[in-house]
């Protein structure tokens, strides 16, 4: 077997990106990460789910006589399927560093990455980028299950009577997409284990919600109007029953950001791999 | 130097620990330099420091004068592979050196390039969760060449392989030196070191116990001479006139310490006594390095002997 051309004298004078190709070379991962399919087909399963409840929820509310009718609740799709996008999503975001800890490729990752903040900087920005795209692709499909089902049925039960009314719904869900899939891969980084951090994860988005209903009224609107899920209405300004404006809904979201992203910089910064 | 490594004073504590313990070396080019040591004798505490995944509590480890965290691009200065197990298992071999490749600006094609060069070409689209341990220290020897770097590092490269897996590693990396290029692999068997190494650093409980050439450690451990002569009795006292320590072996032969072979033949012949047999007996490198190190050895079973140690 031959082993080895001679050296060239020099290195390919190539220009130097170094964050560019250490975000290329993280977005390639996530997209050669078997999981990531699983994680957004776990989307789409949720998405779908989401569809049939509203298909069923509208036949039963055609079937209502009109005083029933005036007492239904908002289908809202995104309230129903947003939150287990959040977690499929998320989860993608969160492998993004796990995975690499606990099949200890993250050696070789530092090997070529060094700059610990830059290797992190890249990685949340492919979360970022993730959380962006999928959050975009599955607010726009529960806005278009909302479309096909509800039709021209009026208010209360469809929320958007105009499809300009659903714009701002859409973009603040997969703004909260983007930030759980930015904040899930800081958790990952600080606890650099799948099952820790998926479970932290699914705590927040999916348990913590049903939680704050077991706590007294006041307790339970203070912590619901923070969580995660509960952004979205309050970012939009759409109605919903929390205590939040938009700028403190922004300021909330962005805190979850900083938040999770210092901590996780932090915490690859500071420890050994 | 430009791809020398340098190690000042490096020191690494976990607690009330000393895992590696004012460490000061360098390792020079176009040669290959083992670095050896028994286990937790704070060999990859050490290489992880050089290469920035550990951060050391004092000192600092130097690759081209620079801390390895400082290189941009560093897969172009320095390839190295620390675990065969560094992979992920659901991506192919040359997925896995793709990602690594873009991040150091590294085309495609070079991945294909190094891939052929270890011969896992055959088997590039297949995940390397169904590699075995060879063909998984092949990539990773991969991916230390991606960038064609001048300073190439392993951590115990052949734990593990078989017989035609170590040759392959120990001509790779003599292939590698001739080329001009530092090599510096851990080890903690000597016999492997022996026929792969030109230079030795030997450490034991973070300290370093000697930094030699394979070839001057024999030379220094040239041990005593086995003598076999008809007149024992008379050689005998020959030789101690001549400032030899004798002893019999029991069977009638002689060994003479603190005298060589050339010596002893010189004496013998002006005395007229007739020599069958003489022996120059050096410690193997294997002896040599137990006894260095055997001081220093975290973990030794409780019922080695002094006898088993030497052997």
């Amino acid at each position: 077997m031959t082993l080895l051309q001679t050296r060239p004298a020099t290195e390919a004078a190539a220009p130097s990106h170094p964050f560019r190709d250490a975000v290329a070379a993280e977005w390639m991962k996530v997209r050669t990460l078997r999981s990531t399919w699983a994680f957004l087909a776990g989307g789409v399963i949720a998405t779908a789910l989401g569809a049939l409840i509203l298909f069923f929820l509208v036949q039963s509310y055609d079937a209502a006589t009109p005083a029933e009718r005036a007492n239904y609740e908002t289908a809202d799709p995104t309230v129903v399927t947003m939150p287990f996008v959040m977690f499929f999503v998320g989860a993608i975001g969160a492998m993004l560093i796990t995975s690499e800890y606990t099949t200890r490729s993250i050696g070789p990752a530092l090997l070529a990455v060094p700059q610990r903040y830059l290797l992190f900087g890249a990685k949340a920005t492919v979360a970022g980028l993730t959380g962006l795209v999928c959050g975009a692709v599955f607010a726009l499909l529960a806005f278009a299950d909302a479309r096909l089902l509800l039709g021209n049925r009026p208010q209360p039960i469809n929320p958007w009577p105009q499809w300009t009314d659903a714009v701002p719904t859409v973009l603040c869900a997969t703004l909260v997409v983007m930030v759980t899939c930015m904040v899930a891969m800081g958790i990952g980084a600080v606890v650099r284990s799948t099952a820790a951090a998926l479970t932290t994860l699914g705590g927040l988005v999916l348990v913590a919600p049903i939680f704050a209903h077991f706590l007294p009224t006041v307790w339970q609107l203070r912590l619901a109007s923070v969580l995660l899920p509960n952004l979205t209405p309050q970012l939009a300004g759409s109605n919903h029953p929390y205590l939040l404006s938009q700028g403190g809904a922004a300021a909330v979201t962005a805190g979850y950001v900083l938040l999770a992203l210092a901590a996780g910089a932090i915490s690859s910064r500071r420890r050994d791999s | 130097m430009e791809s020398m490594i340098e190690l000042r004073e490096l020191t690494k504590r976990y607690g009330g620990t000393t895992a590696v313990d004012r460490l000061s070396f360098e390792v020079r080019p176009g040669v290959v330099t083992g670095f050896l040591g028994p286990n937790g004798a704070g060999k990859s505490t050490t290489m992880r420091m050089m290469l920035g995944l550990h951060r050391p509590t004092s000192g600092e480890a130097l690759i081209g004068g620079r801390r390895y965290d400082r290189i941009r691009r560093p897969l172009h200065e320095v390839g190295a592979v620390l675990d065969a197990d560094a992979a992920h298992p659901g991506r192919s071999a040359f997925t896995h050196l793709a990602c690594l490749a873009r991040s150091n600006g590294i085309g495609r094609a070079r991945v294909h390039g190094v891939l052929e060069q270890v011969g896992l070409s055959g088997v590039a689209r297949k995940r390397v969760g169904g590699f075995s341990l060879g063909m998984r220290q092949r990539l990773g020897i991969a991916g230390a060449l991606l960038g064609d770097p001048a300073v190439v590092l392993l951590d115990e490269p052949v734990n593990g392989l078989d017989a035609a897996g170590i040759r392959w590693i120990r001509s790779t990396l003599r292939a590698l030196a001739a080329e001009g290029r530092t090599v510096l692999l851990s080890s903690h068997l000597m016999s492997e070191m022996a026929l792969t190494v030109d230079r030795v650093l030997i450490i034991g409980r973070g300290r370093l116990l000697e930094d030699t050439s394979v070839a001057e450690m024999r030379h220094r451990f040239e041990r005593d001479v086995l003598v076999r002569t008809p007149r024992p009795a008379e050689l005998t006292t020959l030789l101690i006139r001549l400032g030899a320590t004798v002893t019999g072996t029991g069977d009638g032969d002689l060994i003479a310490a603190g005298v060589d072979a050339p010596a002893i033949g010189d004496a013998a012949a002006a005395a007229g006594i007739p020599i069958h047999g003489l022996t120059p007996r050096s410690a193997t490198l294997e002896d040599v390095y137990l006894q260095m190190t055997e001081e220093a050895a975290e973990y030794r079973a409780a019922s080695a002997t002094p006898e088993e140690n030497h052997r």
